[in-house]
């Protein structure tokens, strides 16, 4: 399991253009004996908007961390629009929403925007940020007095205040209601149009599933997968197939079927997921088996996920 | 950046409370050390300590007010994860030392002001209108010394280790300074360690001022070369520091 979808610029249909908007090479970072990343290679294109998504402990935010020259890796090298991270965000280009990024108390929501659109060259107009995220109405409020879901809000208002060429989220959409959140994307989406990279980790696999146009999956600090949403889904075993079964069920017979990634039995249900589903039931009945109320479905992707970060559990515990 | 010192300094304003005590307690200092004193000079110096200690207190208000008040604010936004968004932004480390010696300077400028209004008012002090101005401007501008300390101690220290170092460094440049205590009645060896704090520069400036001269070459040198150290090692602290706070 270590081969990795083509990238491609979905935009195009090509290869992106020859400069990277980020790119890593083979970093690492530990964190004491904890490898938080492990030989990393990522690179990033204009206009791309990409999920990181992986497990707890999986390196998303450490990864982000160093791609904003918050922490130094300890090999490799990270480079940011050709420059260092730190060069990058002096110069204007980076807008990052963390979740450990506080905000400044005393001051009204109003005066905070008008802050960050200021400290960055051409950062857009103060009235129409607050209207892209949402907090005309808190304008005038106290940030020391907002609720979570506002202050989320009044954070995503800085990570775009700036006008910046990408736009680094961490758990973006975490405490936000639904309304928020399509506003949220809605905007991301605008950015993204104008060619802008915007690359967010999250743990709502359908928010990445909806907005990327690329996935990246990291897993103990490395990339497991990397690929649009449907590829990924494609690579972790297309199709979930569910029946019953009239007799006695035989695991070991079951486990012999072509093309299965995983198998589940209860009762006399059988829940499959294979890569071939055609193949795997023309088996199925080639076993002189006969299976009742079949179902045959695609995987969503937070299936495929956990299909995926799995199968890499189990092949490093094998090891 | 200029924003972000307009807004600092806003928001100094508004926290009502710290400005009160910060502004009260130097002239309130000031009447009870100052309080029962003569007019008699004070040995070794030209001075009485009505005079003396107007501009001590003056200076030690101001710096109370800089670096205590720096400090604690900076480990605290540190801690709440401010300036880690703040670092994010294209503003450069210079920008946030400037801004926080901005609103640590709208601070201690009434304080300095109030200690000389009390002293003139109970203590009848009488100086030339040129020395008044003089002493408040230097006093004034001698605090963003400490200012500039009190940002990278902010950067040094993170969250309960913070009030105890600031008040140590805080309570030895003070003390040593000659602060609280005119440093001719202290050994020797002390006042020749002394003359080189910056403490001791800061309460030079208005000494000499009230003695009726320009002040020393030496003692300006002195706290130019640790505003330029203070400053320059908290902007390095903003931009280099890696850790989370």
């Amino acid at each position: 399991m270590t081969s990795t979808a083509t990238i491609t610029d979905r935009a195009t249909g090509r290869r992106a253009g020859p400069e990277p908007v980020v790119s890593f090479r083979k970093v690492s970072k530990n964190y004491g004996a904890v490898r938080a990343v492990a030989d990393l290679d990522l690179e990033l294109y204009p206009g791309e908007t990409v999920a990181l998504l992986g497990p707890n402990g999986a390196g998303k935010s450490s990864t982000l961390d160093l791609l904003l020259g918050l922490r130094n890796a300890d090999t490799g090298s990270v480079s940011l629009f050709g420059t260092s991270p730190q060069r990058a965000i002096e110069q204007g280009k980076v807008g990052a929403m963390l979740q450990s990024g506080g905000l400044m108390t005393g001051v009204k929501v109003r005066e905070l925007v008008k802050l960050a659109s200021d400290l960055h060259p051409g950062g857009y107009p103060v009235e129409q940020i607050m209207d892209a995220a949402g907090i005309t109405e808190i304008a005038d409020r106290m940030v020391d007095k907002l609720s979570g879901g506002q202050e989320q809000r009044v954070r995503f208002a800085l990570a775009t205040a700036g006008a910046n060429d990408l736009i680094v989220l961490d758990e973006p959409t975490t405490g936000m209601d639904v309304s928020s959140r399509q506003t949220f994307w809605g905007t991301m989406r605008a950015q993204a149009r104008q060619g802008r990279t915007v690359l967010f980790a999250t743990h709502y696999l359908e928010e990445a599933d909806e907005v990327a146009d690329r996935v990246i999956v990291l897993h103990r600090g490395r990339v497991l997968a990397d690929g649009t949403a449907a590829e990924i889904k494609a690579r972790a075993g297309a199709r979930r197939v569910v029946f019953d079964l009239d007799g006695p069920v035989d695991r070991g017979v079951l486990r012999g079927l072509p093309h299965l990634t995983s198998l589940e039995v209860s009762g006399r249900t059988v829940r499959i997921q294979s890569g071939d589903a055609d193949a795997t039931m023309h088996a199925v009945y080639g076993l002189g088996l006969y299976p009742r109320n079949l179902e045959v479905a695609g995987l969503g992707l937070e299936q495929a996920f956990i299909a995926i970060t799995d199968a890499a559990t189990a092949e490093e515990a094998a090891r | 950046m200029t924003t972000l010192i307009k807004l600092e300094i806003v928001r100094a304003l508004r926290n009502k409370k710290f400005m009160f005590f910060s502004v009260i307690y130097p002239p309130a200092l000031y009447l009870i050390i100052a309080g029962g004193a003569d007019s008699k000079p004070i040995p070794g110096m030209k001075l009485n300590m009505s005079l003396y200690f107007m501009v001590a207190m003056a200076a030690f208000g101001a710096m109370t007010a800089v670096l205590i008040g720096n400090s604690e604010a900076i480990a605290k936004e540190r801690e709440k994860g401010w300036v880690r968004q703040l670092r994010l932004t294209a503003l450069p480390g210079r920008g946030y030392v400037a801004a926080k010696m901005g609103s640590a300077a709208t601070v201690s400028l009434p304080s300095i002001v109030l200690v000389m209004l009390v002293a003139a008012t109970v203590k009848g002090v009488r100086l030339e209108a040129w020395q008044w101005i003089a002493i408040l401007v230097a006093t004034w501008l001698g605090s963003f010394v400490f200012a500039a300390l009190g940002v990278a101690i902010g950067y040094l220290a993170t969250g309960d280790a913070v009030r105890p170092i600031a008040m140590m460094i805080y309570f030895v440049l003070a003390f040593l300074g000659g602060l609280w205590m005119p440093l001719t009645i202290l050994p020797q060896w002390v006042q020749n360690i002394a003359e080189w704090l910056p403490t001791h520069a800061y309460a030079a400036l208005g000494t000499a001022i009230e003695g009726g001269h320009a002040p020393d070459v030496k003692d300006l040198a002195i706290l130019a070369g640790y505003l330029l150290v203070f400053a320059g090692g908290a902007g390095w602290l903003y931009r280099k520091d890696t850790r989370t706070a």
